[in-house]
């Protein structure tokens, strides 16, 4: 069991980068003091929030904590786009539906127990995930739309629906918007030793049950991912056109 | 009836100088009137609005204020896809959809395969590229022949009007001869009205029945074309025929 000695003590590793910082002038130092305050308050913060929410047990009190996760997924997401506001929509949206519905199967299909010591940190690994996955799409898709405004205009100009003018770009953004994870899943413990599994062995699971969690976790994460991948790459093609067809981007 | 009728068209359009929003009149109350079957050329330096011209008729822009009809129907009133399939649009640089040849006369329609083989056929025989053609990667043809197939890829929607946006400027003087004579046979065996963009003098005067000069987003000079460009009465447009005008280009 870890205690606040031990904390403490890892703090002699922030000193030796504070230290490389001020030998090679990286100028850092200021930012590194900010950075290692910020995340032991965030982090102490959230361990005493989910203490409560964990020895409250309330099923709605578990939802509203999963609903601020995806909101702050899609403002995360959203806010690397130029209209700001729809993309944290569709990034919320996106994240929601594909967070919802990944939690909602393992639970009906008993995979895992409606218990908030689950739920919740395997929300935060599925939001997590589509967050990435939904700023991915965003910036792709824009990218798409102002490289190939000559092929779509051409496609628009023969007489063809916008959703079909940009079918080529919507594989494109999707699929893009995917790699991170599936890539996950082709080096999954062969070099990289996933999150979930690392903190169950750390603390003191043995490696099969860790891994077992682990194949849960990486076949959660690629359903949500793709969920969100579609649908931020869908609502997002959507707004680059007027309703009579017309492609809308300077 | 007129085939094309522009009643006042403006179209202004929002641009961006240094961190300001400048907004800019590309047309100015353009009035034009076009005869079913008849070869309408649209002459005029470059940024004088003759492409915006064409991209309001086919609906990729919409006008700021006037009108546009089609047989006497305003454009708005009619389904907008259905409009770009009996207006069709060529583009300047032909754009060529990842795939074969085939690939590309048959993007956007809903036909058999058996029917779209003779179509396919026919069309292509029409711009003068034999059957073998259907076969060909559409990214290794050369710029006449992207040219051509596009035209193809047109003529497949059974078009009442062609808008040509300047199809020969990246054409060699061969390839550009035989666009040109291409032009005129779909004239003459389609009956297809054709409003042909370039700022080519030589070009309006081998093509088209008649001639108009635009100028800075106004017409300046409308009639037959052999008249208006031996003689025009306009001093904007006897300095543009003169080649002086080209020089004051912003």
């Amino acid at each position: 069991m870890m205690g606040i000695k031990e904390v403490l003590l890892a703090l002699v590793l922030v000193g030796v980068a504070f230290g490389i910082s001020f030998l090679k002038k990286l100028d850092l130092e200021k930012e590194l003091l900010i950075g290692t305050l910020r995340s032991f308050i965030q982090l102490i913060a959230v361990g005493y929030a989910l203490e409560l929410v964990f020895d409250l047990n309330n099923l709605w009190l578990i939802l509203l904590v999963i609903l601020i996760m995806v909101l702050v997924g899609g403002q995360t997401a959203g806010s690397r786009t130029k209209g700001s506001l729809k993309g944290f929509t569709i990034s919320s949206f996106s994240i929601g539906v594909g967070t919802f519905f990944t939690l909602g199967g393992l639970l009906l299909l008993g995979v895992i127990n409606a218990d908030p010591k689950y739920i919740i940190p395997l929300a935060g690994m599925t939001i997590g995930n589509s967050t990435t996955a939904s700023a991915l799409a965003l910036e792709r898709m824009h990218s798409e739309m102002k490289n190939k405004k000559d092929q779509i205009e051409q496609a628009l100009s023969l007489g063809v629906p916008s959703s079909q003018a940009v079918e080529h770009s919507f594989r494109a953004t999707a699929r893009a918007a995917m790699i991170p994870t599936l890539n996950l899943m082709k080096i999954v413990g062969l070099v990289q030793l996933p999150g979930a599994m690392t903190g169950m062995i750390l603390a003191g699971a043995s490696p099969l049950q860790a891994v077992k969690l682990q194949i849960i976790v990486v076949y959660m994460l690629i359903c949500a991912v793709s969920i969100a991948a579609v649908i931020t790459a869908r609502l997002s093609q959507s707004t680059y056109f007027t309703r009579y067809h017309q492609l809308i981007i300077s | 009836m007129f085939k094309i009728e522009l009643k006042k068209v403006s179209r202004k359009r929002t641009v961006k100088k240094g961190n300001d929003s400048i907004e800019m009149e590309v047309l100015k109350g353009v009035n034009l009137s076009v005869q079913p079957e008849e070869i309408c050329t649209i002459l005029g330096p470059s940024g004088s609005g003759k492409s915006t011209l064409l991209r309001l008729i086919n609906r990729l822009e919409e006008v700021s204020s006037g009108s546009i009809c089609l047989d006497g129907v305003d454009i708005n009133e009619l389904e907008i896809l259905s409009l770009r399939k009996r207006v069709s649009l060529v583009f300047q640089v032909p754009v060529m959809f990842d795939g074969k040849v085939e690939d590309n006369l048959r993007f956007g329609l809903k036909i058999s395969d058996e029917n779209s083989e003779q179509e396919m056929k026919k069309c292509l025989n029409l711009v003068g590229l034999d059957s073998n053609f259907l076969k060909r990667d559409s990214q290794e043809l050369s710029i006449g022949e992207r040219q051509r197939v596009s035209l193809a890829r047109t003529l497949m929607h059974k078009p009442e009007v062609l808008l040509l946006d300047e199809p020969t400027s990246a054409l060699d003087p061969t390839a550009t001869q035989q666009i040109e004579k291409l032009i005129k046979d779909l004239n003459q065996e389609l009956k297809l009205t054709i409003i042909f963009v370039t700022h080519n003098i030589s070009q309006a005067q081998r093509l088209g029945h008649k001639c108009v000069i635009l100028i800075d987003g106004e017409k300046v000079e409308e009639g037959e074309s052999q008249v208006v460009l031996q003689n025009p009465d306009n001093p904007l447009s006897q300095k543009f025929i003169r080649g002086e005008l080209v020089k004051e280009e912003k």
